[in-house]
């Protein structure tokens, strides 16, 4: 499912003396079965952003359309309660989800929710616990008594096996060891390719956004100022340094040894980065 | 949720945000008992003078106050109407099967309502000009007396910033909780009675299980950096009366007289 975003503005508490302007004037579109990086510095709004995009929040002006859904600040609320099916959402900490006796009846309540029988969301339980690698001797334990990144991959499939067409996944790797974040990343690279869904991801990290983005959308003040390929992102670093962002590692190294006068392209991640230079020496290439 | 009036405190700059916590406490208190001596019509008339006056000074306007009473309209409602019906002395006016209205039962039912009314703005004066945490310091140096007999009043006051300082950190905390549980299909405020007090497990369960996280860790935090009971502490924030505390109690003192005087018009 496509996403578009026409002229849209949200304003926290709209009509109270404590309203907060978020987002004003955002306009954007991410094509089906994308994986779509969205950037930006603490505050820009892009958590707003996703919220408005699974109908948690109305937007107060402009237009939404998913699929082929529309929303509006006119739609009613109950309406979009319906269409929340279609969208997986992995929000910030999701551990703190979690909530029943078992990791399985916590996996499977998305799912039932939503309408799978029993048996069903048993399957799909099941699948996306696989998935995110949770040994099966797991599954009758209660939730609690996790670790805080076994909690964090039950929470994840718990969202998966939802079996959404829509994945959006807000800053998932926060507060995990690198392992973990590289473990979970390749996850839902993964999963995007095996299910043909479109994932949007919010994150402060560079290096995800080269290697698995195809599709970019920078945040800055509440509205989106540039959208393009992460090639085109990243060959500006100055400007994105203004906007408090950075570039990838390998790129940033790329980027100096350009400088020195080495015939170089801007490598996204480390693995081109090595390729190009391999080419460059005339040694065989990477593999 | 972001409707709660009880405690809002909305900042400003006038007169009656800068009084002392103790003094806008005290005279709360006060106005309790006094709003009693009213007896006529020119006693209420009078209150309600003083009390509009004391509102417009806030700067806050009216509207804010008038919301403060939503809350507690049914409660006000009910006991107008217990004093509208058990009213029995004086002439009557309307008698259907066991309910008799008279004239004294009308008459104090719209007195019990406007003094309802007087107590609920006057004290929301407090509420609404003065963070909660000065509200609570005001209590504990109010109550600082009863050291001597020995209750633990800096211990309760402490318990009661915690608490209030942790307000709003767990109606976040609810707000996204009930986000990520509505994200998993979760439709609070639909359906039944029961249905809809089921919806509520999946949003107070993490909520409770995260309120004694985070009380057991802030507990560790205070040991590690050597709390411990006792007197003599020094405060971060410090109350103190100044020239326009005592205009404050003089301006009441002076209404407390005029009100007592009115009884004799």
């Amino acid at each position: 499912m496509a996403i578009t975003f026409k002229n849209v503005g949200f304003t926290y508490q709209a009509g109270t003396p404590f309203a907060t302007p978020a987002l004003y004037d955002v306009n954007f579109n991410i094509p089906d079965h994308s994986f779509t990086a969205v950037i930006g510095h603490t505050g820009s709004g892009k958590s707003t952003m996703v919220q408005l995009l699974d109908g948690l929040e109305l937007p107060t002006d402009g237009e939404i359309t998913i699929g082929s859904a529309t929303i509006t600040a006119a739609t009613k609320r109950k309406t979009l309660n319906g269409m929340r099916h279609d969208i997986g959402m992995v929000f910030q900490f999701p551990e703190a989800q979690l909530f029943e006796q078992t990791v399985l009846a916590d996996v499977m309540f998305g799912p039932m929710n939503y309408g799978m029988s029993k048996a069903e969301a048993e399957i799909a339980a099941k699948a996306a616990l696989a998935l995110v690698q949770m040994p099966e001797s797991s599954y009758e334990a209660s939730p609690f008594d996790l670790s805080g990144g076994q909690m964090r991959r039950v929470a994840i499939a718990g969202v998966i096996a939802m079996e959404p067409e829509i994945l959006i996944l807000d800053e998932p790797t926060a507060g995990l060891d690198p392992a973990g974040q590289a473990d979970l990343m390749a996850l839902f690279a993964n999963l995007q390719k095996e299910r043909d869904l479109t994932v949007i991801l919010i994150t402060h990290q560079m290096e995800f956004v080269g290697q698995y983005a195809d599709n970019v959308l920078v945040f800055d003040a509440g509205s989106v100022v540039k959208t393009g390929t992460p090639a085109e992102i990243f060959a500006d670093s100055d400007w994105l340094r203004q906007k408090q962002l950075d570039v990838p590692a390998a790129t940033q190294f790329s980027d100096y040894l350009e400088a020195k006068g080495l015939p170089l392209h801007g490598a996204l991640d480390l693995d081109q980065l090595a390729d190009e230079i391999v080419g460059l020496i005339g040694g065989p290439t990477h593999e | 949720m972001s409707n709660m009036i009880l405690g809002r405190y909305l900042p400003g700059v006038s007169w009656v945000h800068r009084l002392d916590a103790r003094t806008k406490f005290i005279l709360s208190m006060l106005f309790i008992f006094v709003i009693f001596m009213a007896n006529n019509i020119y006693g209420y008339l009078f209150a309600t003078a003083f009390v509009a006056l004391s509102i417009i000074m806030t700067g806050l306007g009216f509207k804010v106050f008038f919301n403060g009473l939503k809350p507690l309209a049914m409660l006000m409602l009910i006991t107008t109407f217990l004093q509208l019906f058990f009213m029995n002395t004086g002439t009557v006016l309307v008698h259907w099967w066991i309910f008799t209205i008279t004239t004294d039962g009308v008459i104090n039912s719209v007195i019990v309502f406007v003094r309802f009314m007087l107590i609920i703005m006057f004290t929301t004066i407090l509420t609404l000009t003065t963070p909660p945490l000065e509200v609570a310091d005001a209590m504990e140096s109010l109550m600082s007396p009863l050291r001597k007999i020995g209750v633990p009043v800096s211990e309760l006051a402490l318990m009661v910033s915690i608490a209030l300082r942790f307000v709003p950190t767990l109606m976040d905390e609810a707000q996204s909780i009930m986000n990520a549980q509505r994200a998993r299909g979760v439709a609070f405020n639909e359906g039944g009675l029961i249905q809809r007090a089921k919806s509520y497990v999946p949003l107070l369960i993490p909520l409770f299980v995260n309120a004694i996280k985070r009380a057991i860790e802030l507990g560790d935090a205070m040991e590690a950096r050597g709390y411990r009971d006792g007197e003599h502490r020094t405060k971060f924030r410090v109350l103190k009366y100044t020239k326009i505390d005592g205009v404050a109690f003089a301006a009441f003192f002076i209404f407390a007289i005029g009100l007592f005087a009115t009884r004799f018009i």
